[in-house]
């Protein structure tokens, strides 16, 4: 029990965790039969409006074309329930904020695309992790 | 079972839980005094919301070097806490690169065949994802006592053989039945308490002789009678099968038959034989123990049986769940296959 406190062989534990742990991330449906690894897009424009639906929500915005015209496209994100427990709110993506989406089109062609990373102008992300309540890192006040 | 009958069932379960709500819940007690509470007509009281969210990470078998302990030692503990805060290290991280998220070194995180690959990350970001509490529960399974799941049965295995053989020249989205039951909003499986990524809730309601299942992913609500009449018959085969209960003492006992061949536990369909036994035990204001045996004798060598303790959470909001509204995955899924063999088509036809 003694050696457990000793910080180099917990750091050798928490490593050891690292390596070992394949965790598998369960989603409703896989976005490999949606969206398409070989259509990487970056979209940036404002958010029109947010579809709060199960089993995952929709950010639909508005993107200035080479050619100045707005287009609009859908950005798949997480379940409301997961999303609202992460400390997103109604009022996180209110319309007419910009946003940047670094994602992957549909296989289909359309103007969708998952948002693997979103972030505001600013460089901020959509929203940060640690206020999901479960999180043991999340400081209680 | 009627229309009206099943009207009268949930207007019957909504005033119950309405003068369940106007209860006063009872001063708070030290633990050991805990008495388990009754509904007004007498049943043991476990009504509420238990999502399953904190035992997400507990892995389903155990790992071969744990062996047949059910409880981790503290190093193996470390090891899971470790991988927790890494995960929310992970989840906080101002910018994380697809690079970064497919990296084996960073631990495997998000590395799935569907999130990942060729070092290209297709998944959602990963803080759209829920975490579970690090424990030191060994494995959801927990007999057999090394926590793994018995051998398919010859019958069994040849069954599955011969599945992926019917699979076999089909394309990942010919058609909606090549896709899952989950994806095709229909069920996770026979057992929706597995814990899960995100949608982890779970909801108990009492009415006199019936107990409401509800459980968030996709949205299931079994109604089960208790001490009702024999199973449906033989032919009468579904999805969620057809449960029927009675408590033992305080343990509401559920068992389950009638499943159809595409009802499923670890990705395997039960067969007509296939029978599941869940039991609700409350041992305090905030647990439910949670067990289900999977007796299948045409299907596994042996019974086997998972539990895990649910934790209530009167805050956690189970939101509307019509799967097939807004979501475009199955016409996207089947479209983008369509549209890739066009392009494979046309180039093809290039390259001639």
């Amino acid at each position: 029990m003694n050696s457990l406190r000793r910080p180099r062989f917990r750091i050798a534990v928490a490593l050891a965790g690292l390596l070992l742990a394949i965790r598998p991330v369960g989603a409703h449906h896989a976005f490999a039969a949606e969206f398409d690894i070989k259509k990487p897009v970056k979209l940036q424009g404002a958010v029109t409006k947010m579809d709060w639906i199960n089993p995952h929500a929709w950010i639909h915005v508005n993107v200035k074309g080479p050619d100045g015209k707005l287009v609009s496209w859908m950005v798949e994100g997480g379940s409301p329930n997961v999303m609202l427990r992460r400390g997103f709110t109604k009022n996180s993506l209110l319309p007419g904020t910009e946003i940047i989406v670094e994602g992957y089109q549909a296989k289909n062609g359309e103007n969708r695309a998952n948002g693997a990373n979103i972030t505001f102008t600013d460089g901020r992300r959509l929203f940060l992790g640690g206020s999901n309540p479960d999180d043991p890192t999340r400081e209680v006040k | 079972m009627s229309h009206r009958f099943l009207t009268a069932i949930v207007a019957g379960l909504m005033v119950c839980a309405e003068l369940a709500g106007q209860t006063k819940p009872p001063a708070p007690a030290p633990k050991s005094s805990w008495i388990h509470p009754k509904t007004p007509w007498g049943d043991p009281d476990i009504q509420g919301i238990w999502p399953g969210t904190g035992m997400i990470g507990t892995p389903m078998q155990r790992a071969a070097n744990v062996g047949d302990r059910e409880v981790l030692s503290d190093a193996e503990f470390l090891q899971r806490e470790a991988q927790r805060k890494a995960e929310a290290e992970f989840d906080s991280a101002e910018y994380v690169t697809d690079a970064v998220r497919c990296d084996p070194k960073r631990g495997g995180l998000g590395n799935t065949p569907d999130t990942c690959a060729n070092g290209v990350s297709i998944g959602p970001p990963l803080y759209w994802q829920d975490r579970g509490t690090p424990n030191k529960q060994a494995s959801l399974v927990v007999d057999p006592p090394n926590g793994r799941i018995p051998p398919l049965t010859p019958e069994a295995q040849k069954l599955a053989s011969e599945r992926a053989a019917a699979r076999r020249g089909h394309g990942p989205a010919d058609s909606w039945e090549d896709r899952s039951s989950w994806e095709r909003c229909l069920t996770r499986g026979a057992i929706g308490f597995l814990p899960t990524g995100y949608n982890n809730g779970n909801e108990i309601l009492q009415a006199p002789g019936y107990v409401m299942i509800r459980i968030e992913m996709i949205h299931e609500a079994r109604i089960v009678p208790l001490n009702g009449p024999p199973h449906a018959g033989a032919g009468v085969r579904s999805y969620n099968g057809d449960s029927s209960g009675h408590w033992e003492g305080n343990t509401l006992v559920v068992e389950t038959t009638n499943f159809n061949d595409k009802a499923t536990v670890n990705n395997t369909p039960l067969s007509a034989s296939g029978r599941l036994i869940e039991r609700f035990t409350r041992i305090d204001a905030d647990t439910l123990n949670y067990e289900v045996t999977i007796d299948d004798p045409l299907t596994w060598t042996k019974p086997w049986k998972i539990a895990f303790p649910l934790k209530r959470d009167p805050a956690y909001e189970l939101f509307e769940y019509a799967c097939h509204e807004g979501n475009l995955f199955m016409a996207d899924a089947l479209s983008g296959a369509r549209a890739e063999e066009k392009a494979a088509e046309a180039a093809k036809k290039g390259a001639q």
